[in-house]
């Protein structure tokens, strides 16, 4: 891993087009700035990591798929408009 | 893209020459499970079945979340839509992976990582949305 000291203002180039800049440090955590095209997606790991868990979870279904169904439907007779 | 579930034939992309869809990316979690098969099993309605391919312990329940959520949409940004090839918003099928527990009525859907398919190339990403907005475990069965 690179390791580079940076101080607020300054801002590193990854890959000639995505800009990160250190707004801020405060004793809560540092600010950083993302300049990139909005092509590049740029998300919190934390977000990834959450989306993938659910994704675990979801693959072990407790409940046959036809039982699950059929609540869901009776669910949706008596509420349409699920929110 | 909030087709009304009522008026909505439930189409499949599924087609009859058993080409199964193709996640380059994978899913998250599962980068390395890229062919998946969807299914609409008997009596299933309005849930679909998902399995993978090459590993076929690895399966999920997902459905169209316009069914449980009818404001529901998803924001294609451009790399998606590009890497998608979308030409236009009726090509795309969206499904949200249910999570089901063993007290089923407490069922949810993840609306922040939608899969995202285009019906025509039978491609389709995990997209990923900002999770303030979006909860992870929506629940789509009201409680009551």
């Amino acid at each position: 891993m690179l390791v580079i000291t940076r101080k607020p203002e300054q801002s590193i180039v990854i890959g000639g087009e995505v800009e990160v800049i250190v707004l801020g440090i405060t004793k809560d955590g540092v600010r950083l700035g993302i300049k990139a095209p909005r092509s590049v997606q740029v998300h919190r790991r934390e977000v990834f990591e959450a989306i993938a868990a659910e994704n675990r979870a979801a693959v072990a279904a407790k409940v046959p798929i036809q039982d699950a169904a059929a609540l869901l439907r009776t669910a949706q007779v008596r509420k349409p408009h699920i929110r | 893209m909030t087709p009304d579930p009522a008026v909505t034939p439930d189409t499949s992309p599924d087609s009859d020459d058993g080409t199964p869809l193709t996640f380059p990316k994978g899913l998250l979690g599962f980068p390395e499970l890229t062919a998946f098969r969807l299914f609409e099993p008997k009596d299933a309605y309005p849930l679909k079945f998902l399995q993978s391919v090459e590993a076929q312990e690895v399966s999920f329940i997902c459905v169209d979340p316009a069914c449980v959520k009818k404001d529901y949409e998803v924001p294609l940004g451009e790399e998606e839509a590009e890497i998608l090839h979308l030409e236009s918003p009726e090509e795309a099928l969206v499904l949200t992976l249910v999570v089901v527990p063993e007290d089923a009525r407490k069922m949810t859907t993840n609306l922040a990582g939608p899969l995202v398919i285009n019906v025509k190339t039978r491609t389709g990403f995990q997209i990923v949305l900002n999770s303030d907005k979006y909860p992870l475990r929506f629940p789509i069965i009201a409680q009551s």
